[in-house]
């Protein structure tokens, strides 16, 4: 029977074929290939939520499609592409399809309604964006994952650099692509690692690395580990893999790209956030969970980076004037809490925060583009303000996702952070101080994300208008309001899925879909159910008793009163830089802890520099010994100068009475005359 | 005879071009050049090789003529295509007639005389690439020195008499070291052999029958032979530190002869590497694994970093090929089948990667007259083809997945990573594999600043979009790049066929 598993492809296929079409047509399309896209990525959609209602009915496909490279030989590895359809996979297409078209819908209004050049440009790259990370999501082993994961960051630099003739998004993309190659660079040491170790990497079935490497721990199977203890292999090759996820999800150190990486067009800046680029890093711990939870120090490096992140990222969000640093900062933040749930030992709980997160910041960034459209592109919030009555639309559902990505409820935000915390600190409780310090540090990170989420509401919105284009914005259409609408209704509502603390309130109502949702399946090793088994058996993970409504208040409270300390700062008429008595504290966060300056410094004072002086050797050493010992035989080079006249028919004669002179010599002594 | 009837047919349109006017040279030459296309693409559908050539193996079109003795050794006319072979067969007719339409732009003199030589090159590449005799691969390999002399030292820029005798004083003192270092081991054999016939030499120094030669002992022999040869071949290669003629031959000659020396003329070097050092003498290269392992790593890592130093985009490629090059001695020290396949793979995909940035930079050069990162800038802005074929073919360069240099890299990665000639190899792969990252770094500076930004460049003319026959040699490759990295089994699976025999040596030897 011809089900959803056979159009699978397609999901990854139509957008593919809206990049190509935008790329050769999109000149002759109209609105420049945007129609095309819109309906590649509804096709998308459509799909990706009849495979969803597949997977729901528990069954799961896991099938190789297309052989790379063909091993020829006895143990050679074959390398292949192929589709792994499961319930993790199938929630991640319909968000990414789902942000992608609201995406291209936006971009109507944000891109051709303003008259920018380059429309079709623009959308080949929203639609290969979307392609390689549909190809990623669907991606059944590590290699495929990885390729990509690459193609990724090319759709980044071509997008974030789409105003090329500007001077700062081609830097910015630059500094994108590069910083996460640098990841990249680990990662794919450990994609290697993992070929070498196991001979495959497959993600599931009987055959996959990771059931191999448990079966290894458990001493069933023989894997070279170079000689390592395979605990501390496989947590070697975790950590290496793990500095692809760092570089794309943006956590510290490898976060600057991303802060810059807004010189790019706002709709795009919603993708990377929330659907495509910076979700794929934390997609990939999830995808090769069972690989993770074999390791207890792999674990808790991924929750310590997440949990300093968070908060890192939360505090410099706090002093930024210009509405999409803000979001920038915030993305960072969320993606850290993420990683504090995996290496939590919550799977379940970083899954429903990449989810909500997805829409309610798809809905701030697009947002934030309704705003930007309105100011005529300035994006300073300083020079906003009171623009609540002018766009009740934008302001309504930006509150909407504002809420969420606070924390409050009983909005999507909250229900997520909030399980994401309570694991941390269970299993934190339970016996790991890691686990406990980044629980900590995302306690109080959640204080701030409050304050600063609210005083970019307040700034924007509230009060009176700062300048004549806040007081008369430019307006916008159904495009904008569209999209917006959506992912507001669902940034308050999505949360239903999974409301762990009200679940335990009232003894087990509602049911928590997403636990049931990701704890089965026909792929056993790869539910969330068999995760926890890992957790308990090879890392140690046991969980101490406390109930998650406690946990729930406790953060909520800090939530709230990070918007109430924003609410009385700066929700007045005429608020002033109350940042500014932070001092030296501001300058610091302003800077961003001047990691980008460390980071140019090794660039332009240590790398460069060596660049050069490696030139200066090879031009002065290496190649002055070859002119020194050429000049020994100068007096040659006279002699072949003076038949050297530069005429090449002279050359052709000799070459000709040459070859000839040769030929009969051979021919003699041949005897071919004979 | 069809190998015959190629390399004929080129050396006939050789003749014939140079002998046209030169109003009609360069239209003749990329006609007549389509031939070895055809004949090499015929010889791709039709190929029914197997095994590797040298050992045993049975190689598709071949021919063995005897043709005279010499000194108590027969010579025969033989050749034969291998899945070694034959892909660089390939790449040698497509990037030749590429580089012969992209040169109709910028020769505008004595220009049958171009087309000529550069028809002559390509028959003796084609006869390096499936000699299987000594005598006659010799040939053809110092053949193919003397057209690249000329059309670096003719049609060069203003130090091309300086870069041209450099490159062939250089590579044809590497080509005596390797003679030397080779006859010693025809020598040591003995009556081992009794002709010059590669397979036959290869298997008896496989089986271990190199006696001692003037009381210098088989072992001794044996590495100082395998050295002398590595020298030799290293020149070509190039290998650090002896590159320093690459940037000087790229920067003088002009671009479609860059594209022909980068594209082709560099894997005669890891070519001939392959057939003598790693399949003649493979107990030895595997005791010599960490120094070859080491040369490897630091010319990919030094060659990146001068990459990273320079100004002139044609610079930037050079020196980036002795990267790129640095990752295919890698390979080859392997002894895996992803290892010293992905090294021939790589090859390839170096080949038409680099041919086409050399023949983006030489577009942009033919409309702009400089080279120089500093001088230019949003270029993408009057000339966006060149440019967004540029941006494509910097991230091919960068291993982008999906486009052949991602396949030939991680097939050598990968090898590397697993090969066991030494416990410290996943090392040496891994510190060779930053390369990665600093290709990414100076290509996108460079196109940072010359492609992008506001347009600034001082001219008395209108700069525009490169007219039609510069573009479509650029999208040929693009798509061929595109089409191997997608489907590498194209060639890689008769190039492990071939590998695959090498990689079995039995025990110790010395």
């Amino acid at each position: 029977m011809v089900g959803a598993f056979d159009y699978a492809p397609a999901i990854v296929l139509l957008p593919f074929l809206s990049f190509v079409l935008s790329l050769t047509a999109g000149k002759y399309l109209p609105k420049g290939g945007a129609f095309g896209g819109i309906a590649a990525t509804a096709g998308s959609l459509i799909l990706s939520a009849w495979v969803f209602l597949t997977v729901s009915a528990g069954n799961a496909y896991n099938e190789t499609l297309y052989t790379w490279a063909a091993g020829v030989g006895e143990g050679t590895t074959t390398l292949t592409f192929g589709l792994l359809l499961d319930p993790l996979a199938a929630m991640m297409l319909l968000i990414v399809s789902l942000v992608a078209l609201l995406v291209h819908v936006f971009s109507l209004g944000y891109m051709n309604d303003e008259g920018e050049t380059g429309l079709p440009r623009y959308y080949a790259g929203l639609g290969l964006f979307t392609a390689s990370m549909l190809g990623f999501v669907v991606a059944d082993n590590l290699l495929m994952a990885f390729m990509f994961f690459e193609l990724v960051g090319l759709c980044s630099y071509l997008l974030i650099g789409f105003w090329f003739r500007e001077e700062g998004p081609p830097s910015a993309a630059k500094k994108a692509f590069l910083v996460t190659r640098f990841g990249d660079y680990f990662f794919l040491v450990g994609v290697v690692g993992v070929f070498a170790t196991f001979g495959t990497a497959k993600f599931a079935g009987e055959a996959a690395f990771p059931v191999i490497a448990e079966e290894a721990l458990a001493g069933g199977a023989e894997v070279t580990t170079f000689g390592f203890a395979p605990e501390t292999w496989f947590t070697i090759l975790g950590l290496l893999i793990l500095g692809g996820v760092i570089g794309k999800s943006a956590q510290f150190p490898l976060h600057t790209w991303l802060p810059d990486a807004m010189e790019g067009p706002t709709p795009v800046s919603a993708l990377i956030h929330a659907a495509t680029m910076v979700a794929a890093g934390v997609y990939l711990v999830a995808r090769m969970y069972g690989f993770y939870a074999l390791s207890p120090t792999a674990l808790g490096i991924v929750a310590l980076v997440g949990g300093f992140t968070a908060l890192f990222a939360a505090t410099m969000g706090v002093v930024k004037r210009d509405i999409k640093q803000v979001l920038a900062y915030s993305t960072i933040s969320q993606y850290g809490y993420m990683m504090l749930g995996l290496g939590a030992g919550g799977y379940v709980a970083a899954t429903f925060h990449l989810l909500t997160h997805a829409f309610f910041k798809a809905l701030l960034f697009l947002g934030a583009g309704a705003v930007i459209i309105a100011m005529h592109h300035d994006e300073d919030m300083w020079n906003m303000g009171g623009l609540k009555n002018r766009m009740p639309v934008t302001y309504y559902t930006f509150l909407s996702g504002s809420l969420a990505l606070a924390g409050i409820v009983p909005f999507a935000g909250f229900w997520s952070k909030d399980e994401v915390l309570y694991e941390a600190l269970i299993h934190g409780l339970a016996g790991s101080p890691l686990l406990l310090a980044g629980y900590a540090m995302g306690l109080v990170a959640v204080f701030f994300t409050g304050f600063y989420t609210f005083r970019m509401v307040f700034l924007t919105f509230h009060g009176e208008p700062r300048t004549e284009t806040a007081r008369n914005p430019h307006g916008v259409r159904w495009n904008v309001k569209g999209p917006l609408v959506v992912l507001g209704v669902l940034a308050a509502t999505v949360g239903v899925v999974n409301m762990v603390p009200l679940h335990d309130l009232t003894g087990g109502f509602p049911p928590e879909y997403l636990h049931d949702w990701l704890a089965h399946g026909e792929l056993s090793a790869l539910t969330s159910e068999h995760y926890g088994e890992l957790l308990h058996d090879y890392a140690g993970y046991t969980s101490a008793d406390v109930a998650s409504y406690v946990a729930g208040a406790v953060s909520l409270a800090l939530a709230l009163a990070g918007v109430l300390t924003a609410h009385v700062l700066y929700n007045v008429a005429d608020p002033d830089e109350h940042t500014a008595k932070l001092g030296a504290v501001k300058t610091l966060w302003y800077n961003n802890y001047y990691q980008d300056e460390y980071q140019i410094w090794i660039a332009e004072s240590f790398v460069l520099p060596l660049a050069r002086l490696a030139d200066k050797f090879d031009q002065g050493i290496v190649d002055g010994v070859v002119n020194g010992v050429s000049s020994v035989s100068l007096f040659a080079g006279n002699r072949i100068r003076r038949i050297q006249t530069g005429v090449v028919s002279n050359y052709a004669v000799l070459l000709t009475l040459g070859l000839t002179a040769l030929l009969v010599v051979f021919g003699v002594l041949g005897g071919w005359f004979v | 005879m069809i190998i015959e009837g190629l390399i004929a047919a080129t050396f006939a349109a050789s003749m014939v071009v140079l002998l046209a006017p030169d109003r009609v040279a360069g239209r003749l030459a990329a006609a007549l050049s389509l031939l070895p296309v055809v004949g090499s693409l015929y010889m791709w559908s039709r190929f029914d090789a197997t095994g590797n050539a040298l050992t045993g193996g049975d190689p598709a079109f071949e021919t063995i003529v005897p043709w005279l003795e010499l000194g108590g050794y027969t010579l025969n006319w033989h050749v034969g295509v291998d899945g070694i072979g034959l892909p660089l067969v390939v790449l040698t007719t497509i990037l030749s007639t590429l580089a012969i339409v992209s040169a109709w732009a910028s020769i505008d003199d004595r220009q049958s005389q171009f087309y000529g030589l550069m028809l002559f090159m390509e028959a003796n590449l084609l006869g390096v690439f499936t000699a299987l005799d000594f005598f006659v691969w010799f040939v053809f390999w110092e053949a193919v020195l003397l057209p690249m002399y000329f059309l670096i030292g003719v049609w060069g820029g203003p130090r091309r008499k300086y870069a041209a005798i450099k490159f062939f004083v250089y590579t044809n003192i590497a080509s005596l070291a390797m003679f030397i270092g080779f006859i010693a081991l025809l020598f040591g054999l003995g009556d081992s052999v009794s002709s010059l016939d590669m397979p036959a030499i290869a298997g008896a120094l496989r089986a271990g029958e190199l006696g001692s030669l003037y009381g210098i002992s088989a072992g001794t022999l044996r590495a100082v032979a395998f050295v002398a040869m590595f020298l030799g071949f290293a020149v070509k290669v190039p290998v650090v530190p002896f590159h320093t003629w690459l940037p000087d031959a790229h920067v003088e000659a002009p671009s479609p002869v860059s594209v022909m020396l980068a594209g082709v003329l560099l894997k005669m070097g890891t070519y001939a590497l392959l057939r003598f050092n790693f399949t003649m003498l493979p107990e030895t290269a595997t005791r010599f694994a960490v120094p070859i392992a080491l040369v490897a790593v630091v010319s990919v890592v030094y060659g990146a970093l001068l990459a990273l130093a320079q100004q002139d985009l044609k610079r930037i490629v050079a020196y980036s090929s002795v990267s790129s090059m640095g990752y295919v001695i890698l390979g080859l020290i392997a002894y895996t089948t992803y290892g010293v396949g992905g090294a021939t793979f790589q090859m390839i995909a170096h080949g038409l990667i680099s041919g086409l940035m050399f023949m983006s930079v030489g577009v942009m050069y033919n409309t702009t007259h400089t080279r120089m990162v500093g001088d230019m800038s949003g270029m993408a802005d009057r000339m966006p083809v060149t440019a967004g074929i540029f941006v494509a073919g910097a991230f091919g360069y960068m291993g982008l997945p999906l486009m052949a240099g991602f396949a030939g890299e991680f097939f050598i990665f990968k090898g590397a990573f697993e090969s066991t000639v030494h416990a410290a190899m996943p090392l040496f792969t891994a510190a060779a594999m930053f390369g990665i990252v600093i290709v990414a770094g100076y290509l996108l500076l460079a196109m940072q600043r010359t492609l992008f930004g506001s347009f600034r460049l001082e001219t008395d003319y209108e700069v525009g979009p490169a007219p039609l026959h510069e573009t479509v040699p650029l999208a040929v490759l693009l798509v061929t790049i595109i089409v191997l990295g997608v489907a590498p089994d194209l060639f890689f699976g008769m190039i492990q066929d071939a590998v695959d025999p090498l990689l079995d040596f039995g025990g110790e030897l010395s």
